[in-house]
């Protein structure tokens, strides 16, 4: 909250107050305009700000997503998801809210796509089409869902 | 209200079944440090929320917790499509679990404690809550830790890496909502009024 007036401290580092109330937890405050990774490389680290990713030891170093509509619209998802979270603790961050809106519609967009070639992502949607194909195979779970065709 | 997306959030394709992986890793589905736990805790809490910053977090994190529960069943699913009795058989721990629930996805810890609201809390303060969300992000994140230590599919580890990266985030988040909550208490005692409930107290000062 008291951002911007303090000196920037690195993208992993992040705000706190010079004096605090005793007794009470503290969060470094994510600064604004932090650094992010493009919406692929978002969803493959799990997160779209490259000073929150902390992997373990074990992991690899990051996730292979697989190519098509369907993992373009699930990264573009990912990142307006990410940045409401971050904007529900930044609301009055304006830059983060226009690329929040300019992601926004490109999910839009991309959501189009994917029901053009897939068929409905909500049962709603259905009433787009010519039959009822909200059924049809494979659903999200099944592996068939993601291999490549 | 919810409305249903015919989508995950994040790919899951398990190439190879395997019994022995969802055995443990049903945990993060209905265990107590699991996503049913986390989704349960967050959408209650957010009733007893007296301000918008927490009840829109509490909103947006706890529907998150929903798709990532929806991502662990199905890793389960597809870790025991296609199993045959011998399969079954040369897994005890997975054949304990098939007893009850065949290839089916139950809400259970490993251990095979169902799953079970005592292991999550929603205090109507909320100081105590947000507190026990970081606590419970950190729970989640050790889980995942554990499952990269017992799991070597490469398939099941990318989607588990994603899962304990999103637990990181939402610590951050849950940490500066803390802090937007702590500054709008009394700066010499913020333990002063629980905001929620001593709404008369609060208005005479």
């Amino acid at each position: 909250m008291e951002n911007g007036s303090i000196t920037r401290c690195g993208d992993k580092s992040g705000t706190l107050p010079s004096c605090a109330p005793l007794a009470t937890g503290y969060v470094p405050f994510q600064q604004k305009d932090p650094q992010r990774y493009d919406q692929r490389d978002a969803l493959s680290n799990g997160t779209l700000f490259p000073g929150l990713n902390l992997p373990f030891h074990l992991a690899v170093p990051g996730s292979k997503v697989p190519a098509g509509n369907r993992a373009d619209l699930q990264a573009l998802c990912f990142v307006v998801a990410e940045l409401g979270l971050y904007l529900d603790t930044h609301p009055d961050d304006a830059e983060a809210f226009a690329l929040f809106k300019q992601f926004s519609k490109m999910a839009k967009e991309a959501k189009a796509d994917v029901e053009k070639a897939n068929g409905p992502l909500t049962q709603k949607n259905t009433a787009d089409f010519d039959k009822y194909c909200w059924l049809k195979d494979p659903w999200p779970w099944n592996y068939e869902e993601n291999e490549v065709k | 209200m919810f409305i249903y997306e015919k989508k995950l959030q994040f790919p899951v394709k398990i190439a190879t079944p395997n019994p022995k992986l969802a055995a443990f890793i049903i945990s993060q589905y209905g265990g107590p440090d699991g996503e049913l736990g986390a989704s349960m805790r967050y959408l209650s809490q957010r009733y007893a929320m007296p301000y918008a910053e927490a009840k829109g977090l509490l909103t947006d994190i706890g529907t998150e917790e929903l798709g990532h529960l929806e991502m662990v069943a199905a890793i389960v699913h597809q870790l025991t499509r296609n199993l045959t009795d011998e399969q079954v058989k040369a897994d005890p721990a997975f054949a304990s679990y098939f007893v009850d629930h065949t290839a089916g996805v139950y809400p259970t810890a490993a251990s095979g404690f169902p799953w079970t609201a005592a292991s999550m809390q929603s205090t109507g303060d909320v100081i105590a809550d947000l507190t026990e969300d970081m606590a419970a992000e950190q729970k989640a994140r050790k889980t995942y830790d554990n499952i990269l230590r017992l799991s070597d599919d490469p398939d099941v580890n990318n989607v588990i890496r994603f899962l304990r990266e999103r637990e990181i985030v939402h610590y951050q988040r849950f940490g500066e909502c803390l802090r937007m909550v702590q500054e709008k208490q009394d700066q010499k005692n913020v333990y002063l009024y629980n905001p929620a409930f001593d709404k008369n107290r609060m208005a005479k000062g």
